[in-house]
């Protein structure tokens, strides 16, 4: 483990195809732009190849997201980010085909749309993350260079948030 | 909120069977659980691997940016010593080379001053190399040849020659120092000279010779005829081989000789203007005929 490094093409690529779908969504999440996503991802990718040899192997994950990080404050202006729904987005109950079920869920959907758009960076990006991507909190707090504890607020936050503005308290 | 911990918990699919059944009671539960599942579907641009890895190569190619890792490289190591030493040596010769060099080619005489103002002239295929900043305390310099130095009074004037050495305060002389000939004519002053073991003290109109070895010092000339000085040399009872070498020198012609007794004495001189004349003021007196094609004089006896 200890002897793996970036600069060998064959860790660089395994590292690089482990990482890629979640780094893009990670600069989706932030940047909310679909176009741009992947080129900043790629971009931090260049990055690390270019300093393979300074980065520790078990360290890069993180080192890759807070290189996606910067990247997005710098380039990227702060707009409200909205995300859209998968085309194939079932709902809870498949078997349930009334109308008013059908109705009543897509409301919720935009509901929550909107209520993840309010959200704060920090808030959204670890709810997305856990979400979409399935990390764990532990995971996140690792990609994030922050502790457990942190995200388990953000998230508490963020869904606190969204129960709020779906029920309309 | 209340259940905080248990709906982290949940979500993060920790949650133990017990700790749902509970958490489902919950009033608002139905939210959760459609946060939760709707949450999962937004979509994101889907990446395909493959192809955005190709592309991270061919851009990582492109742009090159990448900083190359020139590993500690000895061979270079030498290369850049090499180079300063090169630049050390050059720079030593053009800056702090004081070695000053006249030399003279065949049929050719030079005149010129030394540091000191001490003037010298060099006689044909002759050479004088001395140190330009070693002269302010030694008037030291090395000849190859023949010279006429006229010395300004000062320190120790020294002549190094391969045969023999000649010291002066302040005079006029003259070193002659040929394949085994050397020879040290004085016109002024007094000229000492050291040759091997032998010191010898020259005081004016007096000549120091040493033919293959052999010392003669009984000889005297006279101080007015300064030979070659005035495009002449003089010889007084000199074995034939080196009147020709002097020719060879003054003339630049290469002579050859057929069944002649290279030993015989001559006295007399020749002139340096006129290579015909010069020819017949050595060869007429010794009986000796001679014949030049192009660069090359043959000499041989009267009658052949």
């Amino acid at each position: 483990m200890a002897d793996k490094s970036l600069c060998d093409e064959i860790y660089f690529n395994e590292f690089y195809s482990s990482h890629i779908q979640s780094a893009s969504n990670f600069a989706y999440y932030k940047s909310g732009d679909k176009n741009t996503s992947l080129d900043l991802a790629q971009e931090a990718f260049i990055k690390i190849w270019e300093n393979c040899a300074k980065i520790e192997f078990a360290k890069a994950k993180s080192y890759l997201f807070t290189v996606i990080n910067n990247l997005f404050l710098n380039t990227v202006k702060h707009e409200k980010v909205v995300f859209e729904y998968a085309k194939s987005s079932p709902y809870l109950d498949v078997n349930n085909q009334s109308p008013e079920y059908l109705l009543e869920e897509e409301e919720f959907k935009e509901k929550l749309k909107r209520a993840i758009a309010d959200l704060t960076e920090g808030e959204r990006e670890v709810f997305l993350m856990h979400r979409i991507d399935g990390k764990k909190y532990r995971e996140i707090a690792e990609l994030l260079e922050i502790s457990q504890k942190a995200v388990e607020k953000r998230m508490s936050l963020a869904l606190k948030k969204l129960r709020n503005k779906i029920d309309g308290i | 909120m209340k259940h905080e911990k248990e709906i982290l918990k949940w979500l993060n699919k920790e949650i133990s069977d017990e700790e749902l059944l509970r958490l489902k009671e919950t009033e608002n539960f139905k939210t959760l659980h459609k946060i939760s599942h709707y949450s999962t579907q937004f979509d994101v641009p889907k990446v395909d691997v493959e192809k955005a890895l190709a592309d991270l190569k061919n851009k990582t190619k492109n742009n090159s940016k990448r900083g190359k890792v020139i590993s500690f490289n000895f061979k270079n190591l030498y290369k850049y010593a090499a180079a300063i030493v090169i630049l050390m040596t050059t720079s030593y010769y053009l800056f702090f080379n004081n070695e000053a060099d006249f030399n003279t080619y065949f049929a050719e005489t030079k005149t010129f001053n030394l540091p000191d103002n001490s003037e010298v002239i060099l006689n044909a295929n002759s050479e004088i190399t001395y140190s330009k900043t070693a002269w302010k305390e030694r008037r030291n310099l090395t000849l190859s040849g023949e010279a006429y130095f006229k010395v300004q009074k000062g320190k120790r004037f020294t002549v190094n020659t391969e045969i023999g050495e000649v010291t002066v305060l302040g005079t006029q002389f003259n070193v002659k120092e040929r394949e085994g000939y050397f020879e040290v004519k004085t016109y002024e002053g007094l000229v000492s000279v050291s040759y091997k073991d032998t010191l010898i003290k020259l005081p004016r109109g007096t000549i120091f010779k040493v033919v293959d070895g052999i010392i003669d010092t009984t000889n005297t000339f006279d101080v007015n005829e300064k030979s070659w000085l005035q495009k002449e040399s003089n010889f007084k009872s000199i074995q034939l081989r080196f009147v020709l070498a002097e020719i060879e020198n003054q003339f630049g012609y290469k002579i050859e000789t057929k069944d002649l007794d290279l030993n015989k004495l001559y006295s007399g001189g020749f002139t340096h203007t006129d290579i015909n004349i010069a020819l017949k003021s050595v060869t007429i007196p010794l009986q000796l005929s001679y014949k030049i094609e192009g660069k090359k004089i043959t000499l041989f006896n009267y009658g052949e």
